[in-house]
């Protein structure tokens, strides 16, 4: 077996030793989201359940809401949105030692929403025709599916509670808007529609 | 560093990364259809008469084009949402004038880019018809109007000997 093929077996091959492969479940509440609602137009709710194999890897389910309602002052569009999402993906703790208090984590994600989207603009004159014009959709179906590519940390503090950060790279995979009017401003999960930089600050708690 | 300090540096870092966004709007906001002239065998014509074009707009007629003259193509504003647009096509040569009725029929769908941008209609064009003083027959090659004004969307075809 090539060398190259060896590291690949070993990436994938969970340690030999006396800890059982399931070691528990954790649950996980993400502040940045729920500041980002606070305090911005936009954000998301989210928790996750993650199985603990072996402190080595790590499968997760992440869920929540995502809400957005702007009213811009400049432009005068006014756009409104809240729908679930849903992630699933798997984390590996990349630390050499594997059962201690911290963890380094890599993973993937795959993430969908079903969601609608309102849109509007009070009615502004044609610049030509000067005849006024209003401008809107109204619960535009969207869908849209997307992967991250996740680097995270995870420290205990006592007990069954941990903090943990994690840096997300998000990427589109498909997506589709009813009567095409052209981009989503804001994803519930994903984020604002041109950018591929997530973050969350999580608290966990071991159960 | 303790582990509790990368969590803190970790928590900075996050609200850095979340500071920063980008505004994108499209470069060319204008919508626009473009016109272009043909011969009857489908080459490329210069108009070497005088073009002025007109409309009729809510405070009276308005000129949308003026006076293009040596020109092969041309572009002239679509309405954000009316169903049909009407232009009056006043020809001007050496000691003569004439006029052609346009009349385009559109469909309208709101374009949406951004919370940031300006809204944009797009459109697809469905039927065009014409009087014949000096045209023989406009057609639609691209029905589909966007902010991309490379596309020409019409093709004028002047009568032969015109």
């Amino acid at each position: 077996m090539s060398s190259a093929a060896s590291a690949q077996m070993k990436f994938f091959t969970i340690q030999k030793d006396s800890i059982p492969l399931f070691r528990g479940f954790a649950v996980s509440f993400d502040l940045v989201g729920a500041g980002m609602l606070a305090l911005s137009d936009y954000g998301q709710y989210e928790a996750a359940l993650r199985v603990n194999l072996h402190d080595e890897w790590f499968p997760i389910v992440e869920a929540g809401v995502g809400k957005a309602t702007h009213d811009d002052e400049v432009t005068q569009l006014y756009y409104s949105t809240s729908a679930p999402y849903f992630k699933v993906g798997i984390d590996k703790n990349m630390l050499k030692d594997k059962h201690g208090p911290n963890r380094l984590y890599v993973g993937l994600r795959y993430g969908f929403t079903s969601y609608k989207i309102d849109l509007s603009r009070p009615d502004f004159p044609d610049p030509v025709w000067l005849w006024n014009t209003g401008f809107g959709v109204k619960d535009a179906s969207c869908k849209y599916h997307w992967a991250e590519v996740v680097v995270g940390v995870d420290a205990k503090i006592f007990g069954p509670l941990h903090l943990g950060w994690s840096v997300r790279y998000k990427q589109r995979l498909a997506h589709s808007e009813e009567g095409e009017f052209g981009n989503p401003w804001y994803v519930p999960g994903f984020g604002t529609y041109n950018t591929n930089l997530g973050a969350t600050f999580n608290v966990i708690i071991d159960i | 560093m303790s582990w509790k300090g990368k969590g803190l540096l970790g928590l900075a870092a996050i609200g850095v990364l979340l500071s920063c966004s980008t505004i994108d709007c499209p470069v060319n906001s204008l919508v626009e259809t473009k016109y272009e002239f043909y011969s009857s065998t489908g080459e490329t014509l210069t108009l070497l008469d005088t073009l002025t074009v007109v409309t009729s707009r809510q405070d009276g007629i308005d000129t949308v084009f003026n006076k293009g003259s040596n020109i092969s193509s041309f572009s002239l504003p679509i309405s954000y949402s009316h169903p049909e647009d009407v232009f009056v096509f006043r020809f001007k040569g050496d000691g003569w004038q004439t006029a052609d009725t346009v009349w385009i029929k559109k469909e309208d769908y709101p374009h949406f880019e951004s919370v940031d941008c300006n809204p944009l209609f797009y459109h697809d064009l469905t039927a065009v018809k014409c009087t014949h003083n000096l045209l023989d027959s406009i057609v639609i090659k691209n029905p589909s109007v966007t902010n991309d004004n490379k596309v020409v969307h019409l093709y004028i075809y002047p009568k032969t000997g015109d």
